[in-house]
Order: structure tokens, then sequence, then C-alpha cells
């Protein structure tokens, strides 16, 4: 089944690799280095940090938007899901926000998770508001997802019901406030951050932006050329097919058809691909949250741009011509006949270029370089960064920068350094 | 046995009568087609397009109705299984089962005319079923004796034949026409191996339901646990690789 599970793991998840860093149990991996390959594997040359195995999570709903105002094909996403991480006392409350298109209990999350349960805090776990679940229940139908300002401001009343219902329901008492999220969910925390200033809601006392974009419109660039259908079509596919080919002949020449634990490295290691395969697989995975995505807005708003407008999908109806669909839409697409058209509609004046300034970090750098309660941290290598963004971070933040050199995208959260980083952060509140 | 004939032919009609219904949109008038257009076939992904779906109609039917299923009576069926039994229980009897499931690899092994793969599992079972307590401790892992998997399905691909069209099992989820054959054909397989070791009448069906039960319960899919809309494509997908990445062994 482990095989099964790999297949999974690369066409079911995105900057994520839940099977295999639960099923590690060598200490570090042979793997050649390349931060792409940290990305997709994790950065295994580093030891495993020291976290709790399994944590009790209480799964939630809540409802945010009237059921009967989402569409039928997303039956299964009525109410927003979310999730919370109790201790046994009052203690510090986390929100986490996820990355694009990631769930609040993708592996990246479960890794972050235990670092800040483990650190003595109520952990609140939210999906991003580009994932599916999330945009089908949001109330926020005047900007696109990935307008951080608008995002943040859906995302704080969505924190302040979610307060409520876990101090209701789960009488969780709450000593401060702090958030922090990754990638994408990094720059949404800045966001949030921003708006707390005024609105005062949890004055959060401490915001950790863990690997986030400098600009949401460069790193996405980088991402769709990855895995560029639009301009080289045929090589992408042959290169996707090659991947499994090599794949299945590494898998048929292995002594077992199980996977033993931590045999997934030596799949990995032996199908030995190279960094633009590794790239393509990273592409891939992130075109796959963005068809999602995609497809969610389009419902939500009769958009008819990959599925028939002015009709309600029905429960059983074949949604394989939207997934095709959608195979040729860029996110730079998405910016330029989605996110551009919504924004011009409020205000006809702003141009492109303003709106990348808007969706980037650019856009409250004064706050940034005055708050002294938000810290960055990051890896040199993380691949979404572009040429000077690194540098941008360091003089943004100054000593609030913390630069790791390897991990690539999100690579090192379970790993040794990362999770000693994070305890430093959150210091353990003194009792007992 | 005239039984379990009787069952499959019964749900074959089911299925056949399902198999007409549709999974086209049913549009009103006003319905405006999509503004971009579906890529060209020679232009699709063939791992995304390769598989062909004739019964999508039926499979998502069947899809639906086992997500529901699997809401609101499996799943807690599997919860309450794990809440009662210890930990090592648990292993204990997934080992049990999967020592069963032994036979069926070691017989399609001789079908395929795989004779190491052969010999190999039937160590595993000699060791497993006497040292390992009928099954219940895997000593044959630890000692480099490793786990083989072949099942009738396979062996109908090693002889050429074609997967045939996607299928969705009722409660089992993803299959195809072959593999589904196979599954019948290994479960009759399974049935008189049963027999032969001498477990009968409601003995049997106990085992069998706690057989299921281990086998949900081990397996770690939720159905739409993804979140996404196209999650019925990714396991059509999911599935088909699968099945020729085992196939290619």
């Amino acid at each position: 089944m482990r095989i099964f599970s790999v297949l999974l793991f690369i066409l079911l998840t995105g900057c994520s690799a839940k099977p295999i860093a639960s099923s590690a149990q060598k200490p570090v991996c042979d793997l050649p280095y390349s931060p792409y390959q940290a990305t997709v594997t994790g950065y295994c040359q580093e030891p495993m940090a020291n976290l709790p195995h399994k944590l009790k999570v209480i799964n939630k709903r809540i409802t945010i938007k009237p059921l009967n105002e989402i569409p039928a094909v997303f039956w299964f996403n009525e109410q927003m899901q979310y999730s919370l991480i109790k201790q046994a006392q009052p203690a510090p409350v986390i929100f986490i926000i996820a990355g694009t298109g990631a769930s609040f209990e993708s592996a990246k999350m479960q890794s972050l998770q235990k670092s800040f349960y483990q650190q003595g805090m109520h952990v609140i776990s939210l999906s991003s508001p580009t994932y599916a679940n999330y945009i089908v229940n949001s109330s926020n139908d005047s900007l696109m997802p990935g307008d951080l300002a608008s995002d943040a401001i859906d995302l704080y009343q969505v924190m302040q019901l979610v307060w409520a219902q876990v101090q209701a329901q789960n009488k969780v008492q709450a000593s401060s406030f702090a958030i922090t999220g990754y990638s994408l969910g990094g720059a949404h925390a800045a966001f949030v951050a921003h708006v707390d200033e005024s609105l005062q809601v949890f004055n959060f006392n401490k915001v950790l932006l863990i690997n986030p974009p400098v600009s949401l419109y460069n790193s996405v660039s980088i991402l769709d050329q990855y895995f560029d259908l639009k301009n080289n079509r045929p090589a992408a596919v042959a290169m996707f097919e090659e991947v499994f080919t090599r794949l299945a002949q590494v898998y048929a020449r292995q002594k077992s058809s199980n996977f033993s634990q931590g045999s997934i490295f030596n799949l990995f290691k032996d199908t030995n691909l190279s960094v633009d395969e590794l790239r393509l697989l990273i592409g891939a995975t992130f075109r796959m949250s963005l068809s999602d995505m995609i497809f969610a807005l389009d419902v939500s708003y009769n958009a008819g741009t990959i599925t028939y407008k002015n009709h309600q999908i029905g429960k059983f109806e074949s949604l394989t011509h939207s997934m095709h669909r959608t195979s040729v839409i860029t996110f730079i697409d998405y910016f330029e006949h989605a996110m551009l058209p919504r924004a011009q509609r409020q205000d006809a004046s702003v141009s492109k270029a303003e709106l990348i300034q808007r969706y980037s970090l650019h856009a409250i750098e004064d706050y940034l370089k005055s708050a002294n309660k938000i810290n960055v941290v990051t890896n040199a290598d993380d691949i979404i960064l572009q040429a000077g963004e690194l540098t941008y971070l360091q003089q943004v933040f100054a000593e609030r920068a913390k630069i790791f050199p390897r991990g690539g995208h999100c690579g090192n959260f379970d790993r040794q350094s990362f999770v000693d980083y994070l305890a430093t952060q959150f210091a353990r509140p003194s009792n007992k | 046995m005239i039984k379990l004939a009787i069952k499959f032919s019964m749900a074959l009609v089911i299925m056949l009568w399902l198999s007409g219904c549709s999974s086209a949109p049913n549009l009103a008038a006003n319905a405006v087609p999509p503004l971009v257009d579906v890529p060209a076939p020679d232009e699709q992904l063939a791992i995304i397009s390769g598989y062909a779906d004739p019964w999508q109609g039926m499979n998502r039917r069947i899809y639906y109705f086992n997500a529901k299923a699997d809401q609101y009576l499996i799943l807690p069926l599997v919860r309450g299984y794990r809440q009662v039994t210890p930990d090592i229980v648990e292993q204990g009897i997934s080992n049990f089962f999967n020592n069963l499931a032994e036979v069926k690899t070691f017989l399609n092994a001789l079908l395929q005319l795989k004779p190491a793969i052969a010999a190999q599992t039937l160590g595993r079972f000699v060791v497993n079923s006497t040292i390992g307590v009928a099954g219940l401790v895997d000593v044959a892992t630890p000692i480099g004796i490793v786990e083989q998997n072949e099942d009738f399905g396979q062996t109908l691909g090693f002889w050429g034949l074609d997967s045939g069209p996607y299928l969705v099992l009722p409660l089992l989820g993803p299959s195809s026409l072959r593999d589904a054959t196979g599954f019948a054909f290994d479960t009759v397989a399974y049935q008189q191996a049963i027999t032969e070791l001498g477990i009968r009448g409601d003995d049997a069906r106990y085992l069998n339901v706690l057989g299921a039960v281990d086998s949900r319960a081990t397996l770690p899919f939720r159905y739409y646990a993804s979140g996404s809309a196209f999650e019925y494509e990714r396991l059509r997908l999911l599935y088909s690789k699968y099945r020729e990445i085992q196939l290619a062994r």
C-alpha cells in the first residue's frame, strides 16, 4: 500500500510530505541535496526534531455563510472546517494559517501544530483563504483570494467567530494571542496583524511569518514556470510521463512489493529525479491546488470560465471537462483575468503594477519595519523568493529575520534547528 | 457457493441498470458554455486523460454512495472497533488477515509463472502460520522474507488482458472491469480456503465482517478529505497508475 501513499503524496499534496515525514525512521536520508529536493521530500539530511508523535486534535466546523447558499457540487464542503488542539490549563492561543491551496490539516500544518503545542499553546489551525472549503464558505465576495488586505479582513472575522466558538464549546481560556502562517499564510499573518492594530480584538503579542513570499506575483510566476503547460506543453507532458515510468521501474526492481519504513527515501533516491523533474513535481502540485481554487471560485461566483454559466452543477455530474479546462490556466492568467478585473470594478484607475505592489509585503512595509513583535523565518534557498527578495526581508526585519542556509520552501518544519528556533520565539509560559 | 454466485449476478444487474445513468450536465436554456476550451486530445496530459471512464454516470453515483456509507456506517464501526480493541490486538488481527491473503498471492504468483515470488510467499505463510502463531505475528518480515502482492486482476493483466473500463465498486471503491473480475475469483478462492480450514457458517461470517473492518481500519483514505471537487478524477488516475506500477513488477 505504500506505493499508493507515494502516488497519493505526489498527486494530492502540494509542498508537503505527510506519508514520508510520518514514516521516516531513519534519522537522516542520503539523498543528494537541492532546495527542490528539500521542498519535495523535506530537508531530511538534517535530523528530525523530537516532537510529539500524535496530538489530540479536535476537528471543528463552523457556519460562516448560510448553508443553502453553498453550491450542490460542494455538498461535502458545507461549513468551514478548522481544528483546535487544547492545553489543559489557560494558555496563550496561536492561530496558524495554511499556505496556498492548503487545508488546516495539511502535513506542514501538522508539523507546526506539534511545535506550538509543545511550547504550551492552544493551537487553532485555519485553512488558507485559497482552499476550496474556505472559498465556498467565505462571505467575502468583493475581491478574489490572494488580495492580501481583503483576505486579512475576512480572516479576522472568521477568527473572531472561531474564537467565540471554541470558548463556548471547548472552554478554551487564553492568556494572550499570537498568529503565524507558512508560505502564503505567512503573508496573510502579516496583513492580519496589521488589521489587528486598528480593530484590536486579539492584540497579538507575537507574529511569526514562516517562509512567506515577498511578492505574491513574483512567487507564483516562479511556480508557474516549473510546469509550463502553456508554452511548452509537449515537453512538460513527456517529462511527467517519464517520472512515472521511472518510479514504476524502481518499484519493480525493489525486493518487496511493500514499502518498509523509510524505503520511500530509497525510492526517491533510486528514481534519481533531476532538478527539472523535481521542479515539475512542485509545479504540478501547485497547479493542482490552483485548479481546485479556480473551480471553487468559478462555481461560487457563477463566472463561467471553466464551468457553464447559469448552470447548477449536479452532485453526479462529470467535472472532468472543467479539470481539463483548468490545466491551461496559470496563476498569472488568474491574476490578469480574475483578480485585476475584479479590483478594477471597485476602482477603475488601479493598474496592474499597483495591484502587484498591493499583493506584496511592500504594501505594509512601514508597519513591518516598526512592529517589533513581528519576526520572519525563512531559508536562504527558498525557491519562491526571487533574486533580491531575501535581502529585502533582511532589510525590513533586520535582527528579527532568521535565515536558515538550507531547507528550500517549507522543507524543515520538523527538523531540529527549526523547531529549536520556534522554541526561542515562543518561550513556554513559566508556571509550575 | 451458489449464494455467492447469486450475489454477484444481482450486483451485476444493479450495476448494469445504473450504468445507464448519465454524468453529462443537464443544461438550462440560458446556460452559457465555459469561456476556456477543453484542450485538444493530443494536447491533453495523457496521464490525466488516458483512462477511459464510459461508466462515469454509474461510477459517480456509487462513489457518492460510498462516501455516505463510509461516513454513517463504516467509519463509526471502525471507530468503535478501534476503541474496544487494544492496538496490539488490532495489529495481530491485521497480521492474521494478511497471512490468509498470502494464499491469494501464492496462487497468483504461480499463475504468472513467478516461482521466486511464489516460493517466498509460501515461506512467509509457513513461518508466520507456525512460529507466528496462526499468522498473528509477522515473524517473516524481520528475518528478510518480505511481503509480495499478487492478485487475479494482476494475473489477468500479466496474460495480456487490458484493464477495461474504470469501475467504482460499492463499498470497495476504485477498480476496473478486469480487477473486479479478478477480485471475484480471489474471493471465491479465499472462501474455499476458509472452508478447507474448517471455518463454516456463522464463524465464517464473523470472520468476514472482522476482515472487512480490519481492511477499512488499515486504509488511511477518507472521502473528500482532499476537499477537492476533482477528487473523483484524481483517485481514478491514482488507482489506474497504481495498478500499472503493480503490473510492471
